[in-house]
């Protein structure tokens, strides 16, 4: 066990009334009823987490002990390993086309729920169901199935499989993603109804047209929720696994067009036993990951827009 | 995490030290609780109750194969009422990826079975039993040398094979008759091989074969008819770019016309039969290991067969036996004895080969491979005739592969793919793999 460093935060005692249990006591209590989530972030989590930082700075084949490398790693990664580079294309295509059509696809649904009277529970659950399915093994290996040459889509269109063609794998795993938009869909639904009725009334009596209230009055009033579909999105979207590895059977192909990060990591760790060189690539993930969310958020002060803010 | 491990357990364990507070002291105790219970409860001990040592066996393979298994295990319980073995198996790929990642965490199965390119790797990362110190229990005397060899790294003997496989070209036997071509005979040339592809997809519209040019396994054999190999003695690669440049641009040029299997076809391949152009209805013919060319039996309708794989022009055979499976024991097994023991029976005992037949390969050990011969039906008797005429005609195997072998395996294919999409030169393609290789073996 390595949770040696629990903070015992309570140093002082003298500002407690003597009535009162002390301070120190107190706290003992809650960390008592925390230790199951601390024990659990610090054993499953962090501990990990530190141990591969460590390891992204060795040479470690799983058998032999870790051989401390400095930075090969990384240097190998940027500077000798095209491989590499065709993973990193791969996923930022990939999250080019799938985040922007799949929360566009969310919202264009939540608005049609939105204005519905009647089934609106049975449509929303309907459109939500290919999201309780999508994350599993099985839809991606019928994906695999019906994009195949032979498959339900090239009897249909004659097109021959998609699956198999560098240009067109990547768009099929794509849309693998964007037909599970029941996540971001339902939230948007929420944020839908939150907005006041009464601004939308005040529009239609200025003789605002249907797409006016919506770019003046829905895109501003829901622009929180949409910030936050984005950000949930991206960060999913740069860690897509499932999906690309029943799709292309493991191998990221055809041609290494969808081969993602995270396919590219297993290989490197799992399949040739560089647990270094994976290691290394899953903290520069993390490190990406982290500035794009940055990024996000600090263009987000110019167009999302909070209503508790007031007008600025 | 597992302890009282006789490797060493990584990482390692720190002793705890904290300021002497009631909190933490009460945390501590939870943590050590938590940890007896979660991670301290496999010791290794696997005695239950009734003194009867139970083992675990694992391999992978088809369900037929399992079946087969599983009776000759049961025989053996029956033999040695003291021991239970637990089976399971698994594909090669999950099986591979799961066996890694036991073995890496001490934990690895009593018996397990290893393919060739495992043992440098599992060997040297300290994971099998040395087998020559189990002599007592498991016999070797019945086995070819030439073979035997192939388990020992450093002179040790960390595993056994169970069977032999040769490369072979599985070929729809109506279609090419029907193509008006004679069957393969042994010796036949590469250029034979190129004309036939051509004339069959001349004669029925669909290509020759898959394209082999995708297979480290049939551009070993195609390296191997000029003399050379995949890797030297040192474990270094045994070939140049321009070899295998020549190689990717044969094949390349049958692929442009259309006498071997298109990219999209060949990129399907994902190591079962199923997924193969001949599989598939595809293509006519395609090279692969005897052994699993059983699959083809429901695939193709119309009936198989073997031709022996092409050889180079001057008439040198590339193809070799290979061990196609080996059975280790784990050096931290609790049960060292009983394992090899268990070893024995599966490799030696002549009921339990009589059970297992060629589903393994055809047996390494000779007496038992004259024994069963009568015996074998069906798939297992057309392996064992296409290898009988090779019998003292081909080149010594290859010593076990370098462990980065597995992974190149792969990396062959996908820079085999980056040609077929027409995306690289053959020559282009060819130096990546070579920096690649250097790159997996110097590590």
């Amino acid at each position: 066990m390595t949770t040696t460093q629990i903070p015992t935060p309570a140093r002082t005692q003298d500002v407690d009334p003597p009535t009162k249990p002390p301070r120190r006591q107190r706290e003992g209590a809650a960390w008592v009823f925390l230790s199951p989530w601390v024990l659990g972030a610090a054993v499953l989590t962090l501990l990990p987490m530190a141990v591969s930082l460590y390891l992204s700075f060795t040479d470690y084949d799983l058998f032999n002990p870790p051989q401390w490398v400095g930075l090969r790693n990384y240097t190998q990664m940027f500077t000798e390993d095209p491989r590499y580079w065709r993973s990193v294309v791969a996923t930022l295509t990939y999250v080019v086309i799938a985040v922007p059509l799949q929360l566009g696809l969310a919202l264009v649904v939540a608005l049609a729920l939105k204005g519905m009277r009647r089934g609106k529970g049975f449509y929303r659950s309907a459109f939500y169901a290919p999201s309780l399915l999508g994350a599993s093994m099985s839809i991606a290996l019928v994906w695999r199935a019906i994009f195949n040459d032979g498959g339900t889509v090239d009897n249909l269109l004659g097109t021959g499989g998609w699956v198999n063609k560098p240009g067109w794998a990547l768009f099929t795993v794509a849309l693998l993603t964007v037909w599970q938009f029941g996540a971001p869909m339902v939230i948007f639904l929420a944020g839908l109804q939150q907005i006041p009725a009464e601004l939308y009334e005040a529009a239609a009596v200025d003789g605002a047209s249907r797409w006016r209230q919506f770019l003046s009055i829905t895109v501003p009033m829901l622009s929180p929720v949409i910030f936050f579909n984005l950000v949930l999105q991206t960060i999913q979207a740069f860690q897509v696994f499932t999906p690309a590895f029943a799709v292309s059977a493991g191998k990221g192909g055809p041609a290494d067009s969808t081969l993602f990060y995270t396919l590219y990591l297993y290989d490197r760790g799992f399949v040739a036993s560089h647990m270094g060189y994976a290691s290394a690539m899953a903290w520069t993930l993390l490190l990406v990951i982290g500035a794009v969310t940055a990024v996000l958020f600090r263009t987000s002060r110019s167009w999302v827009f909070y209503a508790s803010e007031g007008d600025r | 995490m597992p302890g009282n491990r006789t490797r060493k357990s990584w990482p390692p364990r720190r002793t705890a030290k904290s300021r002497p507070s009631r909190t933490a002291a009460a945390v501590l105790a939870l943590c050590a609780t938590a940890a007896a219970l979660a991670g301290c409860s496999d010791t290794g001990e696997s005695t239950s109750a009734g003194g009867t040592v139970s083992l675990r066996y694992t391999w992978w393979g088809n369900p037929d194969r399992a079946a087969r298994t599983q009776e000759a295990v049961d025989l053996f319980e029956k033999k040695h009422p003291g021991i239970e073995v637990q089976t399971s198996f698994a594909g090669y790929e999950p099986y591979k990826q799961k066996l890694a990642t036991q073995a890496a965490g001490g934990d690895a199965p009593d018996v397990m079975q290893l393919d060739y390119r495992m043992i440098d790797q599992y060997a040297s990362g300290g994971v099998l039993l040395d087998l020559g110190k189990q002599r007592s229990v498991l016999k070797t005397t019945e086995f070819e040398p030439g073979l035997l060899a192939t388990g020992k790294v450093d002179g040790k003997l960390y595993a056994i094979p169970q069977g032999r496989g040769t490369e072979t070209m599985v070929y729809d036997t109506t279609k090419w008759k029907a193509a008006g071509l004679e069957p393969p005979k042994q010796g036949w040339t590469w250029t034979d091989w190129a004309d036939a592809m051509r004339e069959l997809a001349a004669k029925t519209g669909k290509p020759g074969g898959t394209d082999p040019g995708q297979s480290e396994d049939a551009f070993e054999i195609w390296l191997r008819g000029q003399g050379k190999s995949l890797y030297t003695k040192d474990n270094q690669l045994g070939f140049t770019a321009a070899d295998l440049t020549r190689w990717w641009t044969f094949t390349d040029k049958l692929r442009r016309e259309g006498a071997v299997s298109s990219a999209e076809q060949t990129t399907q391949l994902d190591g079962s039969v199923e997924n193969t152009p001949l599989g598939r209805g595809t293509a006519i013919s395609e090279t692969n290991w005897d052994a699993p060319a059983s699959g083809y039996l429901v695939l193709v309708p119309d009936g198989i067969s073997l031709a022996p794989m092409p050889s180079n022009e001057d008439g040198t055979p590339g193809q070799y036996f290979k061990p196609s499976m080996f059975m280790g024991v784990a050096a931290d097994t609790g049960h060292p004895k009983e394992s090899a023991q268990l070893v024995d029976f599966m490799l030696n005992d002549r009921e339990a080969a009589k059970i297992v037949g060629a589903s393994r390969g055809i047996p390494v050990n000779e007496s038992i491979r004259d024994e069963i011969a009568s015996d074998l039906k069906d798939f297992d008797k057309t392996i064992y005739d296409y290898q009988a005429p090779f019998e003292g005609k081909l080149n010594a195997p290859p010593q076990a592969p370098p462990s980065g072998d597995s992974a190149l395996q792969t990396t062959f294919q996908r820079d085999y793919d980056q040609v077929s999409y027409e995306r690289l030169s053959p020559r282009e393609a060819a130096e990546n793999y070579i920096t690649e290789a250097k790159a997996e073996l110097r590590s």
